[in-house]
């Protein structure tokens, strides 16, 4: 009765100190944005008008795409359509071959690894940096994000220390030079994160004076204006636009909203709601392209729009990726990111890699104990975890139902269609507690797996219930 | 069939039911008794920012040097297009961005204040606006009377009005210095963009 998940966690929980500190770690980032919810008197109201103004939109995503295009071409902005991942990475590739690009900057998004351009791009001999420094942690390291806002929260500093000191060629110039200026630093080979982040600084300010073009994702576009909308704490997506003469933007068609209004919304709810701050650092618009420079928009549908279509599941797309449904819910937090097989995890992405192949990533479905925690932060009110709920129900017209719960189930539905034999099963269930505990606390006794094997009490509720001990 | 069109015409097919736009006007977004105030004390907590306070006519030069500059570094680069400030480099004169790397001071004009999370509004008002994040040191000159209470006033604000845009398609709102918490979670000011930033609020006459 394992998923691939359910395996996944057992291993990550070997290490108990590990797992340990990344519950305590996202759970601390859970309360900081409850205190941000408390502190605003109008929280639930801004909830509800961006699961409504997520619901017009979608619905009326064609007039929105339409007016975005024309205003955004208006503006000077080269804009490009892309059906699938296949597609984008085409067009993508297109234009940094014709501006002879070798380099690319890159700050966050999930846009491009779910398109897998990252890869597509150095198989054809183009360098791609990430810039944000979770994600250029992980790239140096050959790892996947674990979290789609605090992608590398799960590396020790050890490790860091060790990759820059392997991997930055000129990292001994950088920690010298961070020791003029810091000289109470005793080491260069030190692990501290102030240093590390001083190192990582230097090192990714060579990419962006050496790259070619900048290429960022999009929180937010405004079809009223046209804007693309970035929001990064590090600056890493303004210093990849603002010094390459190419912006390439890629962005999700989902993620229109119709007017400033509606990005007011959304930006008071995406810091508070993911991390707990009451706003990113920065809130960047960009409209147009830089002085002698050139902008372009690439939207992607990769299947979005067909989630539309889904009756169950369409609001997904309401989804703003602020990765509060990971931060509170309790599987996650105690399994971590990559217990899961799709490359979002937690709630969201339980749901986004059903929509994406249901037989592929079915495992996930059982990432969920339907505490509902995640339905109740999610600032755009999608109802996560009914929708994973709805996911169990569909597992066996899948061919993917566990065959053991089938047959707890068929024994189940046996008994609850017989009271007699219920009620005689239940007046000699007390038996089992006198079997020897090795007959019970074995491993064909799923029951008793990962925790001690119940004692069944001597009287059943239905019992104390008409000798009126309740 | 364009991609475009294949897209659009798979969006008319899905959508069902259609909802309508929420009315905006009914949300009663947090204000404040006074908005400077919460504006200051956001600035130099939550945002982690410095705030100097001078007064309209205050020569600006020795705010930089005195009190933004402090005496290190001894010689310091400073980069503005605000005229009246002494500056080594232009953003508006540089033939490239890559030449403002090796600011140390960069100074510019913020246009809305904002009181619930110490957003600044710096819209792009000079060629290159890489001085607004490749400067060691941001200063963002802002007055006294250009502070609004949350984010729908400044989008509002924004919207309705006809200056920004129009030279340089960006603008960007700014809270404090670049800060990340990638590495374990510990909260380090100067990521890759400014690693300190100083507001210069100026209490008008």
């Amino acid at each position: 009765m394992s998923t691939q998940h359910s395996k996944a966690a057992e291993v990550y929980l070997r290490k108990p100190r590990v797992a340990q500190h990344h519950d305590q770690t996202f759970y601390g980032v859970r309360q900081k944005r409850d205190r941000m919810a408390q502190n605003l008197p109008e929280w639930e109201d801004l909830r509800e008008v961006a699961n409504q103004i997520k619901k017009h939109t979608i619905t009326h995503l064609v007039d929105y795409l339409e007016q975005f295009e024309q205003n955004a071409t208006k503006n000077g902005v080269h804009v490009h359509w892309a059906k699938d991942a296949q597609e984008y990475n085409a067009i993508v590739f297109d234009i940094l071959q014709r501006h002879q690009v070798k380099k690319v900057v890159k700050s966050k998004s999930m846009l491009t690894e779910e398109c897998h351009l990252n890869e597509n791009l150095e198989r054809r001999g183009i360098e791609v940096v990430e810039t944000d420094l979770g994600e250029r942690i992980l790239q140096m390291m050959k790892l996947a994000p674990s979290h789609i806002v605090m992608p590398a929260l799960h590396v020790h500093r050890e490790d860091i220390g060790d990759t820059f000191r392997r991997l930055i060629p000129n990292y001994k110039e950088i920690a010298e030079g961070y020791k003029t200026l810091n000289s109470q630093l005793s080491t260069l080979n030190s692990d501290d994160p102030t240093f590390l982040t001083y190192v990582a600084r230097m090192h990714l300010r060579q990419q962006f004076m050496e790259a070619d073009a900048g290429m960022t994702g999009a929180n937010f576009g405004v079809a009223e204006t046209g804007d693309v909308v970035v929001c990064t704490n590090e600056g890493n997506a303004d210093m990849s636009t603002s010094i390459p003469k190419l912006h390439i933007v890629s962005m999700g068609i989902e993620k229109l909203l119709p007017n400033y209004a509606a990005v007011g919304v959304f930006q008071r709810l995406l810091a508070r709601s993911g991390t707990g701050q009451e706003t990113t650092v920065y809130t960047s618009h960009f409209r147009g392209p830089r002085p002698g420079g050139e902008m372009h928009i690439v939207l992607v549908d990769n299947g979005r729009s067909s989630i539309l279509s889904n009756q169950e599941h369409w609001q997904t797309l309401k989804c703003m990726r602020c990765g509060a449904c990971m931060n509170t819910c309790p599987v996650y937090r105690r399994s971590a990111g990559y217990s899961y097989t799709y490359f979002i995890p937690g709630p969201i992405g339980i749901n986004l890699g059903m929509l994406r192949d249901s037989r592929q990533y079915s495992d996930n479905v059982s990432a969920c104990s339907l505490c509902c925690s995640c339905d109740n932060v999610c600032p755009a009110k999608v109802d996560l975890s009914t929708q994973i709920y709805r996911w169990r129900q569909q597992l066996d017209s899948l061919g993917k139902a566990d065959p053991m719960k089938k047959y707890m189930s068929a024994g189940m539905a046996f008994l609850f269609n017989r009271p007699q034999v219920y009620t005689c099963a239940l007046r000699l269930s007390p038996m089992v507690n006198w079997l020897p505990g090795p007959l019970l606390q074995n491993s064909l006794n799923p029951w008793a797996y990962a925790h001690q094997m119940m004692k069944f009490p001597q009287k059943s509720f239905h019992q104390l219930w008409k000798e009126k001990k309740l | 069939m364009s991609s475009k069109e294949q897209i659009f015409s798979a969006l008319r097919q899905h959508t069902r039911e259609t909802y309508d736009m929420p009315d905006l006007a009914q949300l009663k977004p947090v204000t404040y008794a006074d908005p400077v105030a919460e504006f200051k004390n956001k600035t130099t907590t939550t945002a982690g920012a410095k705030l100097i306070e001078i007064s309209e006519g205050d020569d600006l030069n020795a705010v930089i040097r005195d009190r933004v500059v402090g005496g290190w570094p001894a010689n310091p680069v400073i980069a503005t297009n605000i005229i009246g400030i002494d500056a080594q480099l232009n953003p508006d004169t540089v033939a490239t961005a890559q030449e403002l790397e090796r600011v140390d001071v960069g100074v510019v004009r913020g246009d809305i204040g904002v009181a619930e999370n110490a957003c600044i509004w710096v819209p792009q008002t000079m060629k290159e606006r890489a001085i607004c994040f490749a400067s060691e040191h941001l200063v963002i000159v802002i007055d006294d009377n250009h502070i609004v209470n949350n984010m729908h006033e400044a989008y509002d604000l924004i919207s309705r009005s006809s200056h920004y845009f129009v030279d340089y398609q960006f603008g960007t709102f700014i809270s404090g210095p670049s800060k990340t918490a990638d590495i374990e979670g510990a909260l380090v000011y100067g990521a890759q963009a400014a690693r300190a930033v100083t507001v210069v609020f100026v209490n008008r006459k």
